[in-house]
């Protein structure tokens, strides 16, 4: 199977404050396959975004390469086709409205590729209702709770045809319920429609339902694997500025202590399992 | 010293097809060294609410007052008064301006009117409470520094205000774990210090069970429950629910550990007081 995402050696440089070089992503050797939920965490300034933007040729590569279905993101001729294939989502719902009226905004991209008019509407409107949102279709974005907004935005990808879609911090402004929205959605279009999905976020409780979590410090991969093994190692992710989800800090200081329980507790309900008594 | 909303109603472009009406009949008091969160869903009203309470919009009906003066007042008693509160928008990174950190957290001082070495005080004071060192930082562009820099820099900016009413609006919104723990480390140093009142609006359960005293929970222009975070997520979960809000991830380890019989004190909103009872439970001190 041919990744969805792969780079190597991808090295990223801008210039900063005194134009001083400085190296936002050093060396990344990363795939992202078919039909994977892939988390990212990392500090601020650990190059998350950076990464994010080079899947989908937003940034190009200093050194090494990108390439997104099989596409070099440094050939200009794939870069319409790299765009409409991997969807990007960003961290401001208000930031990412074009229309005055949610189908609207949902038609822009695929509008602005040529879609014929009849194929348009039914993209529109299947890609509305994968996100729940197709009761909404005739509103004024501006009116939505930020999690609408969100999903909007989220249907704008689908309706492009994109296949993968790159969250960037999707739930950073939303509340409590709109972050569940936002992670529901996306699981379901992982699960039901096998959309590749790269979520970047600072939410331990989101990242736990991944397939994969990377973690991302100074430009670097600094380790990676399932959420259960990523998030067993309290002190590292500690050390790096994140905290792993409660339930694993708590299994850590009880084993500290001398409590007998399993190595790999990352969920409350696996850590009462662990030490109830039914 | 208190800042009051008696009867405050607040309507967005009253007489127009748009016309909302944000927030409807509010009454509260809010005491110096209270810590106040406010939690509600996006367009429930909370920033309308935090913006009468600063002077920033003048309520449709009712009076927003602070010990007594009305804060929507033309005369120097309510500029004053407007003065004595300090508000740190939502990513207040966004609205650093100057050429160096000093010159945008000294931007407010001289407005008003202090002498050089008064505003040099404020400015280094300011800046010591954020955690950034003056030698270090203050001739740097703000615009070089790190996300949660940028944050500090421009909550020295309001502190540098000796504000006794500071509201801040969503301060970790965005940061990453490490980062939040300092903004708050600073912002209680601020509040113990100076005995300050903080209302801070707030998408985060844990924030509001950690560190305020008093929680405002604001559902379609109302405030549908005010009192103590720990009773309002013990006693209220239904309604917070419903109101688009949650309950904390300590909460929610608790009511997990008790489904699988577990006994352990119903009270509990505090990770360590529950680690503590879990390991009780155990056999261990």
């Amino acid at each position: 199977m041919e990744p969805v995402i792969e780079t190597k050696g991808l090295t990223h440089i801008y210039l900063g404050a005194d134009n001083n070089r400085v190296t936002a992503l050093d060396g990344i050797d990363l795939q992202v396959m078919p039909g994977e939920f892939v988390a990212v965490i990392g500090a601020n300034g650990s190059g998350k975004s950076t990464l994010a933007r080079h899947f989908n040729a937003l940034l190009l590569p200093a050194e090494g390469s990108v390439k997104v279905h099989g596409l070099d993101t440094l050939d200009e001729n794939s870069l319409w086709k790299i765009r409409q294939n991997t969807g990007m989502v960003f961290q401001n719902p208000d930031n990412q409205i074009v229309a005055a009226v949610v189908e609207d905004d949902v038609a822009f991209g695929p509008e602005n590729i040529g879609v014929p008019s009849e194929e348009l509407k039914a993209r529109v409107e299947e890609a509305l209702r994968a996100v729940d949102m197709l009761d909404y279709r005739e509103h004024a974005p501006h009116l939505l709770s930020g999690g609408q907004k969100q999903r909007v935005a989220i249907a704008g990808t689908l309706a492009l045809g994109s296949d993968c879609i790159i969250l960037d911090e999707p739930t950073a402004m939303l509340d409590p319920k709109g972050r569940k929205e936002i992670l529901n959605t996306m699981l379901k279009l992982n699960k039901e429609q096998h959309i590749t999905v790269v979520y970047i976020t600072h939410f331990m409780t989101e990242a736990i339902q991944a397939d994969r979590v990377i973690v991302m410090s100074e430009g670097r991969i600094e380790f990676q694997g399932t959420p259960k093994e990523v998030f067993s190692r309290v002190e590292e992710l500690e050390k790096l500025g994140l905290e792993a989800p409660l339930a694993a800090k708590f299994a850590f200081e009880l084993r500290k202590s001398g409590v007998k329980i399993p190595e790999g507790i990352i969920t409350n309900e696996e850590l009462a399992e662990a030490l109830g008594s039914r | 010293m208190s800042m009051q909303l008696e009867h405050v109603s607040y309507t967005y472009m009253p007489g127009t097809p748009y016309e909302k009406e944000a927030l409807k009949d509010v009454s509260l008091e809010i005491n110096k060294g209270e810590f106040v969160a406010v939690i509600g869903h996006t367009g429930s009203g909370k920033s309308t609410l935090v913006q009468n309470l600063n002077g920033l919009l003048h309520p449709s009906k009712g009076t927003a007052s602070l010990d007594g003066v009305d804060l929507s007042g033309k005369t120097a008693e309510a500029k004053q008064a407007r003065s004595r509160i300090g508000m740190v928008f939502q990513y207040p990174e966004h609205q650093l301006f100057a050429e160096t950190v000093y010159e945008d957290v000294a931007f407010g001082p001289r407005n008003l009117g202090l002498d050089p070495e008064k505003v040099e005080g404020r400015v280094r004071d300011a800046m010591k409470f954020v955690g950034l060192d003056f030698d270090t930082f203050a001739q740097r562009s703000p615009f070089s520094l790190s996300g949660g820099q940028m944050r500090r820099a421009a909550i020295a900016g309001v502190v540098a205000m000796n504000p006794d009413y500071l509201i801040l609006d969503e301060p970790s919104a965005g940061l990453d774990p490490g980062s939040r723990d300092a903004v708050f480390a600073e912002i209680m140093a601020l509040y113990k210090k100076r005995g300050i009142a903080i209302i801070m609006v707030t998408h985060s359960m844990e924030e509001a069970a950690r560190f305020a005293g008093r929680m405002l929970v604001i559902c379609k222009g109302k405030v549908i429950l005010d009192g103590k975070p720990a009773e309002i997520f013990l006693k209220e979960k239904e309604r917070l629910l419903q109101a688009g809000m949650d309950i904390p991830e300590v909460c929610k380890l608790a009511d997990a550990l008790r489904a699988r019989g577990l006994r352990l004190p119903y009270e509990i909103t505090d990770a360590k007081r529950l680690l503590a009872e879990v390991k009780r439970r155990k056999g261990l001190k």
